[in-house]
């Protein structure tokens, strides 16, 4: 077990001390792999029509999916993860606003205005006027 | 820091000008205008003058080299603006965009030129590469931009992922994003302790730097994206773009050469690849009709020349890369400014501009001298500074035979244009009437070009005091 202990507390960085990690993704692929194939061996098989259909939230399906969408849905898309991101960027502020006192709040405020800035460059150019 | 901070205000300032503006030939002006404010800014600073100074925790450093750079990269961006300033209000109806994003690449250039560290090495390379995907598929109509943009976007973030793959085992090895090495070479076997990963890190870096600055064999989309994208843009990536890159992956690999482990095997790769980007550019080139993918491998061909400042690094080295970036790229724009003015872009279409456009005749031969490394232009310098850094730091003679050998195979490619102008009977139409404005800037250009072939230290001076 020495060549164990070995690895487990190499300090140096060398190519080896990545041993562990390479044991790790064997063993990852390898669990996958065993319970997706036990499964599929063991498990019992009952297919009907039904079970074999597509799962969308219990609503019968139908149409195809490969449909052309307006390209509106992809601005609206992009537009609200922007805006999603900018919430986030707030929470860690949230919780440490006491600590960032009146710097954090110019560079929060710093970090709204290029937003602000962006958005106004979006309406202006006329990327959120639906109606052609 | 001047130059980051005021080339992203530039480029907001710039997309809002196509909103407030109405007047096309307006924004033109508004650019030219902040870019002389970029300009002075970073003036300011080379000469220790900080008006903006953010403490940035050690990711950047800025050192004179660099901001000299950022001025001649300016310099060349200015001369773009002017001559082909027109042409880029007609490559399609988001001129102030266009403009906004060739300010934010210049952005990313001011970034490639002060990084300190791995993590804003990438940050500068994304940055630079972003807005050029864009620029290439500007055309939307045509589907050969259509194709390079994806093309280009497509291999760009492959390599981008190499990069990224690089540092991660860089970091891996040493533990930091730092430049300075901090491996341990071993006594005994010139290794350094951290093993495999930092080499391999390394040889991942340099992959992906040799395909964004299209050294060969790592080439194969620059003919295509440069051919597709409309010739402005083109004009832009193939010389500002191209020296930024350059810089950049010398700046990095000087810094790194401490893990390079024992020499001759980095040298063996070097020698290779400059040897192979050599004989693809030039050999390739020979063979085009069309003058615009002929400048294509031909700045491919230049790019095995800037890789000998890889080759050795001593003092003729930085000298030699910014006299190359300077000669390089004023004559490419040059010729590119000449190029989209023309009707027909094949060699056939430029029979008889001596008699129709003599003064665009007489420039766009004094720029394709310089390409080619005649004496009395700036190009001769700089391919001497390179090839003269090879010699002195313990260089490989073989090496720099090749590379005279091929640059006598460019003199031929290049001089089909100058015969073409000069002695084939025909009429070259240009699709636009030349302004007296123009052919002022064109001249003023060749006397810039003309003047550094005689005095080159002209240039360096300023470097140096």
């Amino acid at each position: 077990m020495t060549w164990l202990t070995l690895l487990l507390d190499v300090q140096d960085t060398s190519a080896a001390s990545y041993l562990p990690i390479a044991i790790q993704l064997i063993f990852a692929a390898g669990f996958v792999a065993a319970m997706i194939g036990m499964s599929a061996l063991v498990g019992p098989k009952r297919q009907t029509k039904d079970k074999l259909e597509t799962f969308t939230s219990g609503i019968t399906t139908h149409g195809d999916a490969r449909q052309p969408m307006a390209i509106k849905y992809f601005l609206v898309a992009i537009l609200f993860v922007l805006f999603d991101v900018e919430v986030i960027f707030f929470y860690p502020y949230a919780v440490n606003f006491r600590s960032l006192g009146w710097a954090g709040f110019v560079e929060v405020l710093m970090f709204v205005g290029f937003f602000l800035i962006g958005f106004t460059y979006i309406i202006k150019k006329g990327a959120l006027t639906w109606e052609d | 820091m001047n130059a980051i901070i005021l080339s992203a205000l530039c480029g907001v300032v710039m997309m809002f000008s196509g909103i407030l503006l109405k007047n096309k030939s307006a924004i033109k002006y508004v650019a030219i205008a902040a870019l002389l404010v970029l300009i002075i800014g970073n003036l300011f600073q080379f000469y220790g003058i900080y008006t903006i100074d953010i403490d940035s925790k050690g990711l950047l450093s800025f050192d004179r080299t660099g901001l000299f750079f950022n001025t001649i990269i300016f310099v060349a961006t200015l001369a773009y603006f002017i001559l082909s300033g027109s042409d880029i209000e007609r490559a399609g109806p988001d001129v102030a965009e266009y403009f906004a994003l060739i300010f934010f690449v210049l952005c990313g250039v001011t970034i490639l030129t002060s990084f300190n560290g791995l993590l804003m090495f990438f940050i500068g390379i994304e940055i630079l590469s972003i807005p050029l995907y864009i620029l290439t598929g500007s055309d939307k109509k045509n589907l050969k931009s259509n194709e390079a943009s994806l093309k280009y976007f497509l291999m760009g973030s492959f390599s981008t992922g190499i990069l990224l793959m690089g540092i991660t085992l860089i970091y891996g090895a040493t533990g930091s994003f730092g430049l300075q090495s901090t491996t341990i070479k071993s006594a005994v076997t010139g290794f350094s302790s951290a093993g495999i990963l930092a080499p391999v890190g390394l040889v991942l870096l340099f992959i992906s730097m040799c395909f964004k600055v299209s050294a060969a064999p790592f080439h194969f989309w620059a003919p295509d994206v440069y051919d597709g994208a409309p010739s402005v843009f083109t004009s832009f990536m193939a010389t500002i773009v191209k020296a930024a890159g350059f810089f950049a992956f010398i700046k990095l690999f000087a810094a790194k050469s401490e893990d390079f482990g024992p020499g001759p095997a980095w040298k063996l790769i070097l020698f290779v690849i400059i040897v192979a980007t050599l004989f693809i550019g030039n050999i390739t080139a020979v063979f085009q009709q069309s003058v615009k993918r002929m400048l294509a491998y031909s700045s491919i061909a230049q790019a095995g020349f800037m890789l000998f400042a890889l080759y050795s690094t001593n003092d003729f080295t930085k000298d030699g890369i910014l006299l190359y970036t300077a000669a390089y790229s004023f004559a490419t724009i040059g010729i590119f400014s000449i190029l989209t003015k023309m009707e027909d872009y094949s060699l056939d279409g430029f029979n008889g501009l001596s008699k129709s456009q003599p003064v665009l005749a007489f420039t766009n031969t004094v720029f394709f001298l310089s390409l080619s490394g005649i004496p009395l232009t700036a190009g001769f310098f700089a391919k001497y500074y390179m090839l003269a850094s090879a010699i002195k730091g313990g260089g490989s003679l073989s090496l720099v035979i090749i590379a005279v050998l091929f640059a006598a195979v460019s003199v031929y490619y290049y001089f089909k244009v100058i015969q073409a102008m000069y002695f084939k009977e025909g009429v070259a139409a240009t699709n636009t009437p030349i302004t007296g404005n123009f052919k002022v800037a064109l001249i003023v250009l060749a006397a810039i070009i003309v003047i550094l072939g005689i005095y080159p230290t002209a240039l360096l001076g300023f470097y140096y005091f």
